[in-house]
């Protein structure tokens, strides 16, 4: 089914099953059922559900993406949900090729990232990406496929808006020209 | 037969289809609407409300809907939030001439286009409707800009544009509401645009609401609430489409009749009247065949969509198409010229930001070939853009990581600024449509095959659109200015016009200055169709006021017993 279909259907569900209800369905509910199927719920992830890492592969990367994005003060790539996202897109939105240049840069990257200590991993992937920039690969090298799918990932996830972001789903108003002082913190302009 | 007759019948629903709905049944008509794809209503729409984390995919357009979509996708439009309003390719075939892209961008739906278009809303000029007459181009407009302006008060009135009054001969002012705010960049870049240069720079006038409508007929629209999530639908009917404002106020006169999923592929036509009678339809559902009766056709069905029916409407008195004894039926095919993007860095400004997501840009309206200048090419083109202060994106390019980077990603990037350009294709015989009978769709219906290509005068306004991109950021001051890809092919500004162009004279053009057929009075064509040259300016606005007048026309003509 398509993504498009995907959604109309969770709509369709909904407001059948509001009407089942007699229009008495809980808020929380209503979106327990239209979330139902997102890329983000907890449970995703799970081996079963993979589309195109092995649970082994997924490991590795939710290791890597929590290095990029730590759990801090707030949430981190991890509790956002994002390895399975990243197999998701992998899965929807990378033709075959890239995703066996994603998979075959996971298994070399591994390697060496494994065989450092624990303390010094962050460091390494610092380093390699510094090395990756460096040498301007096209198409661009495996870590900062990872480091983009992260940052995606992350941004677009509910807790990595929500802790990171002044979400404002509807401002009403647009003003052009706000000094930075009057705002809170990164507001959500995409 | 009985119940399939009507006083009017429209086809169509986009911006064009929802104006005459409107104005016919406002005027009395009992009228039959009718869309080839599914009905939507306003307020149907599935991901207005959608937050960012619900959208799947980081909204990254998929393979399958690549795969489904292959010309679709060659705009940026179509993501996972909305790719829902733009067809699927494969079930709606078209041919494309070897070596010769066309871009046909489309929406089967109620309110085609008008839901996800880009609300840019300009007049055309008195100097558009001259240029064709004075530099023997095409054929000259039958209509005067002076002809069209009260239809363009009217439209815009009933629509609701924003927009500065900045009188300017090139781009004449019209019914404004009050215009939206530059950003503080925005104000700095107009400032010394007219200061090093002598250039305009005003902010956009869009079809969204900044302030209540002047009129008590759409008590369905509020004002814009800057979320810049148009292209999924207004849930607020904030911006003018089809859904939000012109078919609610046919469906509140009791006299429309709107049918979906309706394939009209022919119109019918009574030798002994001399007139159409009616239209053929295809259920796209059923497939069942229905023939519809009327005293009045507005084929609405955008420029492409009615020269094809056009085209597949032959008859012992149009063996060439529908009103085709000019043989000018399908040619004279346009669209805007784009040209690779131009951006730049803005140094400075770091203590000010904006808040709320404007809906609109600014526009540089057009300042080549004015008065006595001459470039070595004929007419111009204005540009679109806006400054933005650069989001997580940035860090795609850095090497920051862990509790750095998320503190990094706090602080709003530096300020960036574009240019995307809009010029003026010339009409020409040669760029044309024909229907392909070698090639059927899931109908069975012949689908149309397409050859167009741009010209010299097109490929010396591209190459002066870029170098004056560049120019004018470097003489702001802009830095690291990088010029984009061009990705540009005939279409992809889904401007597309032409089809049915109209001239005073018969043997040349198809459609008179009412828009109606020359050959056969009782059909109007009032879609891009008609578009004798398109200006630089987008051009719904103008589709608006001219199908308004013939709807009007069309009316009195009826009442004379004329049609």
């Amino acid at each position: 089914m398509s993504q498009d279909a995907e959604l109309m259907r969770r709509r369709e569900l909904l407001k059948r099953a509001a009407w089942l209800l007699g229009g008495a369905i809980s808020a929380p509910a209503a979106l327990a059922i239209l979330q139902g199927c997102s890329a983000k719920e907890p449970v995703a992830g799970a081996a079963s559900t993979l589309k195109v890492l092995s649970a082994a592969q997924l490991d590795v990367v939710a290791e890597i993406a929590e290095i990029i994005i730590p759990r801090t003060e707030t949430s981190g790539a991890r509790d956002a949900g994002v390895p399975a996202f990243i197999d998701e897109v992998l899965a929807a939105v990378y033709v075959k090729a890239d995703q066996d240049r994603f998979t075959s840069g996971l298994a070399a990257f591994e390697k060496p990232f494994r065989e450092r200590e624990v303390a010094d991993r962050s460091a390494f992937v610092k380093q390699s990406l510094e090395s990756a920039l460096e040498a301007k690969e096209s198409p661009r090298a495996f870590i900062l496929m990872l480091r983009e799918l992260t940052l995606l990932g992350y941004f677009s996830s509910k807790v990595g808006i929500l802790d990171n972001m002044e979400y404002v789903p509807v401002p009403t108003a647009f003003q052009g020209c706000v000094p930075l002082s009057q705002m809170k913190k990164h507001v959500y302009w995409e | 037969m009985e119940t399939n007759s009507f006083d009017a019948i429209v086809v169509g629903t986009g911006i064009s289809g929802g104006w005459a709905a409107k104005e016919l049944t406002e005027k009395g008509l009992k009228t039959l609407v009718l869309e080839r794809g599914r009905m939507v209503r306003h307020g149907e729409y599935p991901t207005a409300t959608t937050d960012p984390w619900d959208i799947p995919f980081g909204n990254r357009v998929t393979q399958e809907t690549k795969q489904r979509k292959p010309v679709q996708t060659r705009s940026q439009y179509p993501t996972p939030s909305n790719t829902h309003w733009f067809v699927d390719d494969l079930d709606n075939p078209y041919t494309e001439v070897d070596g010769s892209r066309f871009d046909w961008i489309r929406g089967n739906h109620v309110g085609g286009r008008s839901i996800m278009w880009a609300r840019q809303s300009y007049r055309f000029s008195p100097l558009d409707f001259e240029s064709n007459a004075k530099e023997g181009i095409g054929i000259p407009w039958p209509v005067s800009y002076d002809e069209i302006a009260p239809w363009y008060d009217h439209v815009e009135t009933f629509a609701g544009i924003s927009g500065a009054s900045d009188g300017l001969a090139q781009l004449p002012d019209g019914k404004f509401l009050p215009p939206m705010e530059l950003n503080c960049v925005e104000i700095e870049f107009q400032r010394k645009l007219t200061e090093k240069m002598g250039r305009k720079l005003i902010i956009g006038r869009v079809a969204n609401l900044t302030a209540p409508l002047t009129h008590d007929q759409s008590p369905q629209r509020a004002p814009c609430q800057y979320r810049n999530l148009c292209i999924r639908g207004c849930p607020y009917g904030a911006y003018f489409s089809s859904l939000s404002s012109t078919l609610p106020s046919a469906e509140r006169t009791g006299n429309m009749t709107l049918l979906a999923n309706k394939i009209v592929y022919e119109l019918i036509y009574d030798n002994d009247k001399g007139k159409a009678t009616g239209v053929r339809v295809l259920d796209a559902e059923t497939g069942a065949q229905t023939d519809y009766f009327a005293k009045v056709v507005f084929l609405c069905a955008s420029t492409l969509g009615s020269a094809y029916i056009m085209m597949n409407s032959v008859s012992a008195r149009f063996p060439n198409g529908f009103g085709n004894d000019s043989g000018e039926l399908g040619h004279n095919l346009v669209d805007h010229l784009k040209a690779a993007g131009v951006s730049a860095t803005v140094e400075g400004h770091e203590d000010v930001a904006y808040t709320g997501r404007r809906a609109n840009g600014y526009y540089i309206p057009r300042y080549r070939n004015l008065g006595k200048e001459k470039r070595d090419y004929l007419r111009g083109f204005g540009y679109q853009g806006r400054a933005s202060r650069s989001g997580v994106g940035r860090f795609n390019n850095s090497s920051m990581i862990g509790a750095e980077l998320k503190q990094a990603v706090q602080e709003p990037g530096p300020w960036v600024l574009n240019l995307s350009s809009f010029g003026e294709i010339l009409p020409n015989h040669l760029n044309h449509a024909t229907i392909d009978r070698s090639r059927k769709d899931k109908y069975g219906l012949p689908v149309l095959k397409i050859d167009t290509k741009l010209r010299e005068n097109e490929l010396a306004m591209q190459r002066e659109m870029v170098a004056d991109g560049v120019e004018m950021l470097e003489a702001a001051g802009y830095k690291n200015i990088h010029v984009g890809e061009n990705n540009y092919g005939m279409g992809l500004s889904i401007h597309e016009a032409g089809a049915a162009r109209m001239g005073k004279d018969p043997k040349t053009s198809v459609l008179n200055k009412f828009n109606q057929v020359h050959a056969c009075k009782n059909v109007y064509v009032t879609d891009g169709s008609f578009l004798a040259s398109s200006a630089c300016q987008n051009p719904s606005l103008t589709y608006m006021a001219f199908t308004a007048r013939a709807a009007h026309h069309a009316v009195e003509e009826l009442k004379k017993g004329n049609l």
